[in-house]
């Protein structure tokens, strides 16, 4: 595979595309040309890994006792300003993930402007309010303002995906997001509306798309990265995911009613609406059960075929999540914060961080500070966030 | 003179370089570790991270590169000297102490407590008390159609039955809410059985099954009474309010665990609002139990009709922690305890 660089902002990009239309420099516009080194044969090759590679495994020092006291204090401030300070919360409880996730030593950033998310959390407020005033006024035009809603969504994500990206820093080297608004509107419009007439069947190649709008468009300065993942996997994951789904149903079921059938199930029993209601709690509560291990099942495979077959210049990733781990993870998080009424959180978060985290080795062939800056968006470095003001959490 | 190891980082690449940095009066100086100087910038021309938890903290100079340090002390006397009296200063004093932490959380619940018990509804009822008859009239002819096309088919009750229940509303609503504008009407619904309904216009609907399932003008007297109650207090509105005042506060409480709201916040939402609407229920209640007692017909032909609803509505939610008529066995009661009240009083005023 042949490396592209840009003579004018220096981006370098190991992106293939065989139709050649995409020769043109996405982050300024000029042409890429071929690199003049050449890497060696087989480097497409998750397996190869050249003996002098080095390991890094990132570190997070997080405490969930110190982020309880972040958490409470911001929660709290948020509150009595009557939501207004919920911009200066979300920046706080933000860089402290950042902070702690440490990289070869040294911690990751999370830059943006608190005024700047205060001016998107009130553009998004303001359309709440539209949206509650015309269900309450007129319920017959409320379908147009969530219709309009999802016209905006895909904006609303890729300006999203930007300001995080170029809020996001490792030794002073900025993040970007190179995907334009053209793709989003493809992936958050045009494939939704496919899963009707396909009777579902696109959901996976819709999340592979989704996937790849994030992995093939992020870029650390001037080094983009790029991923080589198929739709093909995906079908695969999806279907493991559904058997394992259709399964557990079934025993699961088949055990709740031989229990139900066994405790001596009478007539009189069918009619009591509190048996009944008892009954639906238990069914519930093991279809919250399934459905979540369905969920991070494919979570965990998707994150690591994703990490796998992406490359950030010299950069490979592994990725070893466990579903069942996560699931467990998962299930206990809930279950803490529902019977400590929310104060557990925190704890919950730091805990899933943890994990993922501690999961993700990164393999390099050089050292990590061969990195170059983006040189156009270093010069205006600050200020910049001010026009892009969105921060969503998508879940990527 | 204060002096600290730092790594600086230039922003055009990403190694760092071990660095000292060196406050003298109002100037840092940075130099390399065997001494080289490297850059000198006056103080307050950089910007320092705020402190957060024990994370390290990054001095920020206007040509875009940073150092990033770990020595909290030492950074901490460079944001004092450099006048850090800022906003998240504050914040981190709070944070760093659990005493504080203690005071906020307790604030958080208290905070939390006035505005879904007193604030929230008390604007609710403000709000809904002060909107035109125009917007409501509009909102209840819309919500009408919505009923109308999803659960209500045309009355087939007689005329006559019909004509004479709306002589008895005439004077009813009078009575319970001088001058206000109130109408009648009769709809079929088999799929929602023995049940009456109030839109904030002033409309009252009344099932044929309701008006079937009834023994005596007085029970539908009660009922009538009970949805009056809803108009005149306007509790529709309130609790649309309500609701989404309730919503948005714990929207912005769990607000960060996205992946967790859906089931975190729809169980304290649901909560909520069924307490409110209970209340809502109970002063309906109270106000047609009242007014039955004043005209000399006791509360019990009220209290038979709302049990046999209870009987007649096969999916009416007895035993559910979420339905929002409180049981019908408490309402029966209520209304005899406000009933033996009532007497009480009676009797001791004529002595």
């Amino acid at each position: 595979m042949d490396n592209l660089i840009c003579k004018n902002c220096g981006l370098s990009t190991s992106k293939v595309d065989l139709k050649g239309i995409s020769h043109i420099c996405p982050g300024c516009g000029s042409s890429l040309e071929t690199e003049v080194y050449k890497k060696e044969n087989g480097t497409d090759d998750i397996q190869m890994q050249s003996e002098e590679s080095r390991l890094y495994y990132p570190r997070f020092t997080g405490s969930a006792n110190e982020y309880f006291k972040i958490w409470i204090v911001n929660t709290f401030l948020t509150i009595i300003t009557l939501g207004i300070y919920a911009a200066w919360a979300k920046v706080r409880n933000r860089q402290y993930i950042y902070k702690n996730t440490l990289l070869d030593d040294q911690p990751f950033e999370y830059t943006a402007n608190p005024v700047a998310i205060l001016k998107g959390n009130l553009i998004v407020a303001s359309g709440a309010i539209i949206y509650f005033l015309t269900y309450f006024y007129k319920p017959m035009y409320s379908a147009i303002v969530v219709g309009l809603f999802y016209l905006i969504l895909p904006f609303l994500i890729f300006k999203s995906l930007k300001f995080i990206a170029h809020n996001s820093a490792y030794r002073n080297i900025r993040f970007r997001f190179l995907g334009n608004m053209k793709e989003s509107y493809r992936i958050y419009i045009f494939y939704p509306i496919l899963i009707l007439f396909t009777l579902g069947l696109i959901i996976p190649y819709w999340a592979f798309k989704k996937k790849e709008y994030f992995f093939n468009n992020f870029a650390f300065g001037a080094t983009a990265n790029s991923f080589n993942g198929k739709a093909k996997r995906f079908y695969k994951i999806y279907l493991s995911a559904f058997v394992i789904f259709i399964i557990s149903i079934l025993i699961l079921g088949f055990i709740f009613f031989t229990v139900l059938i066994k405790s001596g199930l009478t007539s009189a029993d069918v009619s009591n609406k509190s048996f009944i209601m008892k009954n639906v709690i238990i069914a519930y509560a093991l279809m919250i059960v399934v459905v979540t291990y369905f969920q991070q099942f494919i979570y965990a495979r998707i994150t690591n075929y994703c990490w796998e077959h992406s490359n950030l210049g010299s950069l490979r990733f592994r990725s070893t999540l466990k579903a069942g781990t996560l699931f467990f993870i998962r299930i206990t998080n809930i279950l803490a914060i529902i019977l400590s009424i929310g104060l557990l959180i925190p704890w919950a978060k730091i805990r899933k961080t943890r994990y993922i985290l501690n999961n993700i080795t990164i393999m390099s062939e050089k050292e990590l500070d061969d990195f170059k800056a983006f040189i156009e968006s270093d010069v205006s470095a600050y200020g910049v966030s001010a026009t892009e003001a969105f921060d969503f959490d998508i879940g990527l | 003179m204060i002096m600290f190891k730092a790594s600086y980082f230039d922003g055009k690449r990403s190694c760092g370089l071990p660095v000292y940095i060196n406050l003298q009066g109002a100037t840092i100086y940075i130099q390399s570790e065997d001494g080289l100087p490297l850059l000198s910038v006056p103080l307050r021309e950089c910007e320092i991270s705020p402190p957060l938890g024990k994370t390290s903290r990054t001095i920020r100079f206007p040509n875009g590169a940073q150092c990033e340090t770990v020595d909290l002390a030492a950074v901490e006397t460079l944001w004092k000297n450099h006048g850090g009296k800022s906003l998240m200063n504050f914040v981190n004093c709070l944070e760093s102490r659990w005493k504080m932490v203690g005071i906020c959380l307790i604030g958080l619940v208290i905070f939390v407590l006035i505005l879904s018990k007193y604030a929230i509804p008390l604007a609710s009822k403000k709000i809904a008390f002060s909107l035109p008859h125009h917007l409501t009239d509009e909102l209840s002819r819309s919500t009408l159609e919505i009923l109308d096309y999803k659960y209500l088919k045309t009355s087939v009750l007689d005329d006559k039955v019909k004509n004479e229940l709306k002589d008895i509303f005439f004077v009813l609503h009078e009575e319970i809410d001088p001058g206000s504008y109130y109408r009648l009407e009769f709809r079929k619904s088999p799929l929602i059985g023995p049940n009456a309904f109030a839109l904030p216009s002033g409309l009252i609907l009344i099932t044929d099954e309701l008006v079937e399932i009834s023994q005596d003008n007085k029970e539908l007297i009660g009922i009538m009474a009970h949805e009056v109650a809803h108009v005149k207090y306007r509790h529709g509105l309130r609790s649309v309010f309500q609701n989404s005042g309730i919503f948005l506060l714990i929207s912005s409480l769990f607000g960060d665990v996205t992946s967790i709201t859906s089931i975190g916040a729809t169980l304290p939402t649901l909560l909520a609002r069924s307490g409110y609407s209970r209340e809502f229920e109970r002063e309906a209640d109270q106000t047609a139990g009242l007014y039955l007692i004043q005209k000399g017909w006791s509360t019990k032909p009220y209290q038979h009709i709302l049990m046999r609803i209870t009987k007649n509505v096969h999916s009416y939610p007895e035993e559910s922690v979420f339905s929002s008529h409180p049981i019908a066995q408490e309402r029966v009661f209520d209304l005899q305890k406000l009933e033996d009240n009532k007497i009480i009083k009676d009797t001791l005023i004529k002595n």
